[in-house]
């Protein structure tokens, strides 16, 4: 390998060496000088040079001051920032001025405060008082930019950071600065809400107070808040997330950018869902079905005894239908207990998972360094694994095909394609795998419905190796987890079920079904390790402590009375199942920005299930999904309310040609006699032939579909 | 006759790019629905295939494009300072009386909107007046009577 | 020099209607084209370079050389694009919309040589929206020229009208606004030669370059050099307006004086009043004195007085004229028209005005003509783009030269002239707000 090429340049009399191609920002920082920038953020694109907050001398270059946010290290340069150049120190003093010029300096009420970059640079380079003889521009303040982001005109400085997140990154296009020169605004269309699956990152991304949390508004000053490192439990993405607490309560989630998972984004379902810890229905006691009377709140003592002597009673004819939301803690202590001390052998999961596609393990940072990028399964990506569809958009916009459909020349021709599916079919990774190993690809991904589905899928494995049988009629149903408990399946079986345990945070979704409710906890309140999609072990952190013990505490003491030896650290745990299944690995060394495992050597050999959907002969095949605004905790955050999918159907570019639409027209949809009136949305990220709705509005629809207008 | 949409699919033909269509789509929107309005601006948007925002964004930016209703006929005086030099103050002034109205305003009736505008090249011609996008050069402030009189009745 | 027009790029206008097709080719029309065709790319562009020709949109820019830096195709294989600045907006200059509307075919003759030169076969011609005459002049030759393929060729020449926006002009913002977005001007580097339009190979030419090339491809590169004087060859279409007796476009050789120009072509000061100041080069030239005239209308010559002929757009302004006045509208003017894009010039442009209006009125202090100055200073050489360093530089020359005058307004409380200043109290866009009804006026 050659080694990388690169250049020697001083910056403020220090001669730095950095690769050829850095930033001067990065190259500053690298000889431990700041040069202070508002406006630079490589993660938005080529850098605008709009706020001149970057201002340096540099030599080769004309006499005036440059912005070195624009230039990259060249062999020789020499630059000097304010520390040691008169002309830059006057001119970001100049350019702080002139930013202040219209600033209200209303720090003390500003939620900003404390953890500012205008602040802290005014302290650093600013003027001391301000030389300006008449009224600063005035705007109506604060206005709602959508039920979950607040703008205050007067404290934006116009770096146009959100509004090139919206246009450059996330492609909704839906916050955009409007008229020009000083009246220039940030806004959205009329009264419309920043209606997009990434609005939160413009609140993390302003420089000042201007975009602000309407769910952090006022809630806490920089100084009394406590951030607590851990992982994102909402999608199998598993964003790196700093949830900020204070006083034993999260305040807000932040990103915690980890550049090969999520590259400092979150969706909007990460960054607010965190308010359903406090869902007025949370489950905070154990509730026990009592005969005639209906149900009752009962202490832990007693809700432990209802637990064991349900399970004596139901004689090992026990399923348990898990999450796919459980640690591999959790879900290893559930097995354990389960299976050793009850010989109970039988899971029910969410959804298939397999290892094969281990062999074809890259980072979801590699999706944007690809030629090609196969997006199959039909599925939309966004809805499933947000993050991963930022991926495939900058892959796009960095010149990557991006095929919607299987063509296996521009793959088998590409130097680096991936594979990314989506989607019914892909069982658990397997059929991908014997994709990728056809198709001699750089990498595949299998995006899973559930966050942690394959990590609790490989914990229940490791406890135990009896083989399961299937118990009829089943003694016992216990249900782990809100998304079981949400999973009509997993009610059908409680049916059939003479008992039914749940474990759940909320009473809406399990009272009046279960004979025993334990209360639950969220991703929030949990130690222990998940597994994403891409094959990443990472650390949840516990951020508050939960209103009830949490899950491993109790199986633990459950575990005793059956003989299972179980310890109620996850520490401890995770040190049994990785020795079983993660090379032995410690908890301690996963770390914050856990590292990618290496991929394994190819399957020997895999077995392919059946073919992918039904066929569908004539019309077009409907794929249903659900949204990514929905489930159990989003449902108990009212600001996320406006989120929910809009009344639309997507229909491929060709399909809506020759069918004559447009986008935007009404359709109606028609299956079997039922049909529904959607708008429809011209998509180029659909193959022909496929039209898709969400479940909030696909009624009663089959998969062959017809459209007329 | 084709309709708007089928329109600016032609323009946008003529770009290597379809998105280079914004300016003349909003144009003729503006045409179609008098200003831009939300609907206009929703129209334009579809079929450029882009977002209302953005083409608010877009329009925005630029003086000839209109967000708010505006009269019928647009009378815009150019002050900057070769006109200013000769008059054009009293021109646009004089067209203040004979409309009844500021600049920046629209008459009752919804005719005519009065504005001065920046510098419309043609400074050796002073004072320059726009009507309708259309050029009078050497207006005087004795020429306005008859102009809004012109206006008034219709061509 | 002589005092008298030298027509090269309205050459023939004096006798014809050269709109016409017929016409312009009676007069030889479109040769020029041929007999580029039959040159190479690279021999056109070493003839525009033996001309020395410079760019006439205001940075005057060595043409030949700005082309020599688009790659070859066979560097990079992205179409090539041959953009023109048909914006016009600088505030004095009005010659390409004379340009566009006399002599139409002699610019696309020199759109269609560009193309050649550079082997692009795009020509798109962004034209302000509000030269709505032009336009239609320009769109009657191009129906023309569609219907002769021997000229046209397969280069395809799409008119692009603007809206209303002055920082079009600036060239990024310009094929920002081309590619359909607002027009905020682009970080350079990189230059639009390597990746302009779509960022693919650009050359972006005023509409008077443009028409300047079929008389160089014509005469030569070398002949044409013969004319004017040494860094300013050839003639120049000069924009007169403001207080003279006859305004109008003049086509002069370069070096022609000043004096001349105003006195002789433009006919001197209206009512025997005298000359107090002159704007030389459109509304972001550095100011000169009514008694700096005695100067050769050229590069170097202005530039011994710290100015220049920018967009050659001459204004000039008699003895009533209020110098804070004219410091208020040309602020105004830069604060309407800054893009909103880059700090100093977004905030600072505004600022300036507001300085200026406590000087007219009376209620500055002394030590804001200084603060007025400093804020120039702070806005000058920190911008993204010239348009706000030059709006600094311009005022800033207003109150350096006539800085007794401004003082005057403080020390007397107001303004020595009052209404009989013809830019008394003049209403800009800019203080009626926004042109957003959401926008707050201040
Ligand atoms: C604020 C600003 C406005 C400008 N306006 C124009 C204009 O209206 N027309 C023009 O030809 N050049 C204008 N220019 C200069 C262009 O940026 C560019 O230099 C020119 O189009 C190049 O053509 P040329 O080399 O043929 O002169 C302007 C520059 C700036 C900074
Ligand atoms: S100098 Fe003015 S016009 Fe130029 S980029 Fe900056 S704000 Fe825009
Ligand atoms: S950080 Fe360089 S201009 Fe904003």
């Amino acid at each position: 390998m050659s080694a990388t090429e690169t250049v020697t340049l001083t910056i403020d009399g220090v001669a730095v060496e950095v690769p050829k191609g850095t930033g001067l920002v990065e190259a500053a920082l690298a000889a431990g000088i700041e040069i202070p920038v508002f406006c630079y953020e490589p993660r938005l694109g080529p850098a605008v040079g709009a706020c001149r907050m970057c201002l340096c001398q540099i030599e080769p270059g004309p006499p005036k001051p440059q912005a070195a946010c624009t230039l990259t290290a060249q062999d020789g340069m020499v630059v000097r920032t304010a520390l040691t150049s008169a002309v830059a120190a006057d001119a970001q003093n100049a350019t702080l001025e002139f930013i202040l010029v219209n600033h209200p300096l209303d720090c003390p009420v500003c939620d900003k405060g404390g953890e500012c970059p205008l602040q802290d640079l005014t302290f650093r380079y600013g003027p001391g008082n301000t030389r300006m003889t008449f009224p600063k521009r005035t705007f109506e303040k604060p206005i709602p930019v959508s039920p979950l982001i607040a703008l205050d005109r007067e404290r934006c400085i116009l770096c146009y950071r959100c509004t090139r997140f919206s246009e450059g990154v996330a492609e909704d296009g839906q916050l955009v600065a409007v008229d020009r020169g000083a009246g220039t605004m940030i806004a959205t269309f009329g009264d419309e809400p920043y209606r997009a699956p990434f609005s939160g990152n413009v609140i993390e991304l302003c420089p000042v107070g201007a975009l602000t949390s309407t769910t952090y508004r006022f809630e806490a000053r920089p100084w009394e808040i406590l951030d607590v490192p851990t992982v994102c439990g909402m999608c199998p993405v598993g964003c790196n997330v700093n949830a900020t607490t204070r006083e034993g309560n999260v305040k807000r989630i932040l990103s915690r950018n980890h550049p090969e998972v999520d590259d400092g984004w979150l969706c909007d379902k990460g960054r607010f869902s965190y308010a359903h810890l406090h869902a007025e229905d949370r489950v905070c006691d154990p509730i026990l079905r009592v005969r005639r009377r209906g149900f009752e709140e009962v202490s832990w003592e007693r809700a432990l005894d209802e637990a064991e002597r349900l399970l004596r009673e139901a004689n090992g004819r026990i399923v348990t239908a898990l999450s796919g939301s459980e640690t591999i803690e959790e879900a290893y202590a559930l097995g354990k207990l389960l299976r050793r001390g009850l010989g109970a052998h039988t899971a029910f999961f969410p959804e298939e998972s397999s290892d094969a596609l281990d062999a074809f393990r890259v980072p979801l940072s590699a999706i944007r360094d690809a030629d090609v990028v196969a997006v199959l399964g039909d599925a939309p990506v966004v809805e499933r694994a947000p993050i991963v569809e930022l991926w495939i958009k900058e892959a796009r916009r960095r010149g990557a095909r991006v095929l919607y459909e299987l063509d296996e020349e521009a793959v088998r021709g590409a130097e680096t394609a991936i594979l990314v599916w989506c989607g019914p079919g892909g069982h658990g990774g397997a059929t991908v795998a014997v994709l990728a190993q056809r198709l001699g690809l750089s990498g595949a991904f299998y995006i899973p419905e559930t966050a942690n589905g394959r990590g609790v899928c490989d914990a229940w494995s490791c406890s135990d190796d009896a083989e399961s049988a299937s118990p009829d009629p089943i003694g016992l149903l216990i249900v782990s987890g809100d998304e079981a408990a949400a999973n009509p399946d997993v009610r059908a079986l409680a049916e059939k079920a003479e008992r039914v345990l749940v474990i759940s945070m909320f009473q809406g979704l399990a009272a009046g079904w279960a004979d025993l409710v334990l209360p639950g906890t969220s991703y929030l309140e949990r130690d222990g390790t998940y597994i994403n999609l891409e094959g990443r072990v990472q650390r949840l952190r516990r951020t508050v402590i939960p209103p009830v013990p949490d899950e491993l505490a109790w199986i633990s003491k459950l575990a005793e009375r059956f003989d299972v030896e179980l310890s109620p650290y996850p520490a401890l745990v995770f040190e049994e199942v990785s020795a079983i299944a993660f090379g032995g690995i410690p908890f301690g060394e996963i770390g914050e920005r856990s590292p990618l495992p290496a991929a394994t050597g190819a399957s020997a050999q895999i077995e392919l299930g059946e073919a992918d959907g039904p066929a569908v002969d004539g019309g077009l095949r409907l794929v249903r999904y659900r949204p990514l605004f929905s489930g159990p905790a989003v449902e108990r955050v009212h600001e996320l309310d406006f989120q929910r999918p809009q009344p639309e159907a997507e229909l491929s570019e060709e399909d809506a040609r020759s069918l004559g639409v447009r986008n935007g027209e009404e359709i109606t949809i028609r299956s079997n006699g039922t049909s529904v009136r959607l708008r429809a949305r011209l998509s180029r990220e659909l193959r022909p032939g496929v039209v898709r709705v969400s479940d909030d509005f696909a009624g009663e629809l089959k998969p062959a579909v017809e459209i007329s207008k | 006759m084709s309709t708007y949409y089928e329109e600016v699919q032609e323009i946008k033909a003529q770009y290597p790019d379809g998105r280079s269509a914004a300016l003349p789509a909003l144009r003729l929107a503006q045409e179609k629905h008098g200003y831009l309005s939300p609907e206009a601006l929703r129209e334009c948007a579809d079929a450029l295939g882009t977002t209302p925002a953005l083409c608010e964004a877009v329009a925005s930016f630029y003086d000839m494009l209109h967000l708010a209703p505006t009269g019928r006929h647009i009378v815009e005086v150019c002050t900057n300072v070769s006109c200013a030099l000769v008059g054009a103050q009293q021109v646009l002034e004089s067209f203040e009386q004979e409309l009844g109205i500021r600049a920046g305003e629209t008459t009752d009736d919804g005719e005519v909107t009065l504005r001065p505008i920046e510098c419309l090249g043609g400074c050796g011609w002073a004072t320059v007046v726009s009507i309708d996008h259309h050029y009078r050069t050497h207006v005087k402030p004795a020429d306005v009577p008859a102009i809004v009189q012109e206006l008034r009745s219709g061509e | 020099m002589a005092s008298e027009q030298r027509l090269i790029v309205m050459a023939g206008t004096d006798e014809r209607d050269l709109t016409r097709l017929a016409e312009y080719e009676a007069i030889d029309g479109y040769s020029a084209l041929q007999k580029a065709r039959g040159m190479t790319p690279q021999a056109v562009i070493d003839d525009v370079i033996a001309s020395e020709l410079r760019g006439r949109g205001g940075a005057f820019f060595p043409t030949g050389r700005k082309w020599s830096f688009v790659p070859k195709p066979e560097q990079n294989p992205n179409p090539h694009y041959v953009v023109v600045n048909a914006d016009e907006s600088e505030p004095g200059s009005f010659k390409d919309n004379e340009i566009m509307s006399r002599v139409p075919h002699r610019f696309l003759e020199g759109c269609l040589i560009a193309a050649h030169a550079i082997e692009s076969k795009n020509v798109f011609v962004y034209i302000r929206g509000e030269y709505t005459g032009p336009y239609e002049i320009l769109l009657a030759a191009l129906k023309e020229l569609e219907g002769r393929p021997d000229l046209r060729g397969d280069v395809t020449i799409v008119l692009h009208r603007g809206a209303g926006a002055y920082i079009c002009g600036e060239e990024t913002a310009l094929l920002e606004s081309l590619e359909g977005k607002r027009g905020q001007p682009r970080t350079k580097p990189p230059f639009p030669a390597g990746q302009g339009l779509y960022a693919s190979p650009t050359v972006v030419n005023n509409v008077e370059t443009l028409a300047t090339l079929p008389p160089i491809i014509e005469m030569g590169g070398a002949e044409y050099a013969k004319l004017g004087v040494p860094d300013s060859r050839g003639t120049r279409v000069v924009s007169i307006s403001g207080h003279v007796e006859r305004p109008g476009n003049y086509e002069i050789e370069n070096g022609t004086s000043l004096r001349e120009l105003i006195y002789d072509l433009g006919g001197g000061i209206p009512g025997g009043r005298d000359l107090k100041a002159v704007i030389p080069g459109g509304s972001s030239t550095v100011i000169l004195k009514g008694d700096e005239i005695d100067v050769g209308y050229d590069f170097n010559s202005l530039l011994k007085l710290n100015t220049a002929m920018g967009s050659a757009g001459v204004v000039a302004l008699d003895d009533r004229c209020c110098m804070v006045q004219l410091g208020i509208r040309i602020s105004e003017f830069y604060e309407h028209e800054s893009c909103g894009k880059c700090t100093p010039c977004r905030e600072g442009t505004r600022w300036m005005t507001q300085i200026l209006r406590r000087l007219e009125s009376g209620e500055a202090l002394q030590s804001e003509l200084d603060l007025l100055l400093d804020v120039c200073d702070r806005i000058n050489g920190k911008c993204l783009c010239p348009l706000g360093e030059t709006a600094a530089v311009a005022v800033a020359s207003y109150v350096e030269k006539f800085r007794g005058e401004f003082s005057a307004h403080v020390e007397q409380g107001g303004c020595p002239f009052g209404d009989a200043s013809p830019l008394h109290d003049v209403l800009a866009p800019v203080a009626m707000g926004g042109h957003l009804p959401s926008a707050v006026p201040v």
